[in-house]
């Protein structure tokens, strides 16, 4: 059986500040630190490995400074990485190194192949505008001009993501948090992207509004075969959303494995103390 | 005459220790060297006191532990053998469902899923036609005896005893060759109880091997063509049902 790999990143890194063999070793889980010291480097990524396919979610957890956000950034290509690739196979079959391509080519890669969904909606979504006009933005983006194929694509992509269609034409700024949330749903959506990465979907909604989100995002991964990296502290969309983790800290990957194998036996130091944490 | 199938499941020397970094870095033993087969059409249920590793012993078969040592092989549909310690990650995920699965005493899933919803997904996901799907599905329930009215509900209303049901009827659709079972009826009253064996027996008679922890001896007479005993770890007895379980009713 060979893997149809939608995403791969290899030996993935990113340094800020002077780059050498000593910053490297001196830094990682075992310093407690991605900082440093003698020339201040900070290690805020290192020798990360990273595979998604088709029909698959891969969670990513992390606190805060672990790297996590660093990676997904590399990822959609806001930032660039110090060394290694991060290949993406779009779904004509070619692949590109998006570590590699211009500013402009990157631009096209996240309208046509690769979308986001931001815990912030304000990081997503104009809010001064329309449901359907947020969605209809992704869509002339890639091309589109007709305006009643456009508004028939954005009234079904807000049905799909369960926005009432009589609130299509409402200012997303009058809009709820879980229902923002959707319209960035079916805003990423838009141009049937290979690959999506949710950042924090649910956190900062409420418990019930985000269990409503989590399962619309569930049936979505389900049902579109669609590639899917879900970044998140929370335990509890890790375990719904994905079938296989990696866990971050201080810069660097110390645990991967199936989802349920990390959470019933984590065998890192970190990762024990991270579940024993959520257990409790 | 007949030649015995070749297993579905041969375990061999099967360790697994624990390492508590956070606990002194203790290390805590679970299984000591497991040697086990299951076939086609067999139910081996293991039997023994709470701690003897019974469950790390599923765990371990499903990959939810990682073994620290020995050998799971597993003989796929199409006759080809598989050693599942080796297997990347992704491969074990893509077993896992129509190759291999896991049914515990708890309902994982969506909260605004319905049981219908739930039993139907486990189906299509194990490679089964929608259509037909939709018929299993409401035959499991049926046979389960979950109320209909229930059927379109969100799960996350439902009692413990009707997640279970629900739980039950999603792991054994279009069954997996292999299938774990772990205290799947513990939450169950006699007559639910009663048609859920009844569901569990047919799998057997379909042709799945099934390996099963009950803590009931009853259940474990009932359904198991051979009752295989663990004590601290370790392997310590194995025959009929009709054999090993007087000793242990006098055990207790």
């Amino acid at each position: 059986m060979t893997a149809e790999w939608v995403l791969s990143v290899r030996g993935l890194g990113k340094v800020f500040g002077p780059v050498s063999d000593e910053v490297i070793a001196g830094t990682g889980p075992e310093h407690g630190s991605a900082k440093y010291g003698p020339t201040g480097s900070v290690v805020a990524a290192w020798g990360v490995n990273l595979d998604v396919a088709a029909g698959e979610a891969l969670g990513v957890i992390g606190e805060s400074g672990s790297g996590k956000s660093t990676v997904m950034r590399c990822v959609v290509g806001d930032l660039e990485p110090t060394v290694g690739s991060v290949v993406l196979r779009r779904s004509d079959g070619s692949t590109v190194d998006i570590a590699a391509l211009d500013p402009a080519a990157r631009r096209a890669l996240r309208i046509h192949d690769m979308a986001i969904v931001h815990q912030n909606p304000v990081d997503g979504l104009d809010l001064r505008i329309t449901a359907g006009g947020n969605v209809a933005d992704r869509l002339t983006a890639a091309g589109w001009r007709s305006f009643g194929e456009i508004r028939t694509r954005a009234a079904e992509l807000l049905d799909r993501t369960e926005v009432p269609l009589v609130r299509m034409d409402d200012l997303v700024r009058d809009f709820s948090g879980g229902m923002r949330q959707r319209v960035q749903l079916a805003k990423a959506l838009a141009n049937n992207p290979s690959l999506v990465l949710l950042d924090e979907p649910t956190t900062g909604l409420d418990a019930s509004v985000a269990a409503g989100v989590l399962d619309l995002i569930r049936s979505l991964l389900d049902d579109l075969g669609i590639a899917a990296i879900v970044v998140s502290h929370d335990f509890s969309v890790i375990e719904m959303l994905t079938t296989r983790c990696v866990v971050m800290h201080h810069g660097r990957v110390v645990e991967s494995g199936l989802t349920d194998q990390l959470f019933e036996d984590p065998h890192h130091p970190y990762s024990q103390r991270l579940v024993s944490a959520a257990r409790a | 005459m007949n030649t015995p199938a070749p297993p579905v499941l041969t375990v061999s020397g099967l360790e697994k220790h624990f390492v508590l970094h956070n606990v002194d870095g203790r290390r805590v033993e679970a299984l000591r060297g497991v040697d086990l087969v299951v076939r086609a059409g067999e139910h081996v249920a293991l039997a023994g006191s709470s701690g003897a590793g019974k469950s790390s012993l599923l765990k371990c078969i499903h990959r939810t532990y990682i073994p620290s040592a020995g050998s799971v092989i597993l003989r796929r549909s199409d006759g080809t053998e598989v050693e599942l310690l080796d297997l990347p990650d992704h491969e074990m995920a893509a077993l896992r469902g129509r190759e291999l699965g896991y049914v515990s005493q708890f309902l994982r899933a969506q909260p605004r899923r319905t049981p219908l919803e739930i039993v139907v997904r486990a189906a299509v996901q194990r490679g089964m036609d929608k259509a037909i799907a939709d018929e299993v599905a409401a035959d499991a329930l049926t046979r389960l005896r979950l109320d209909r009215g229930l059927w379109d509900v969100h799960a996350s209303v439902l009692s413990g005893g009707e997640r279970q049901r629900v739980n039950l009827a999603a792991g054994t659709v279009s069954p997996p060759r292999l299938l774990l079972l772990d205290e799947p009826v513990s939450a169950l009253d006699p007559a639910n109880r009663d048609a859920a064996l009844e569901l569990i027996a047919g799998l057997t008679s379909g042709g799945v091997a099934v390996l099963s922890v009950f803590h009931d001896l009853d259940a474990m007479e009932r359904l198991a063509t051979r009752v295989v005993v663990m004590a601290d770890g370790r392997v310590v007895g194995e025959g009929a049902p009709s054999v090993v379980l007087p000793d242990l009713e006098v055990a207790r």
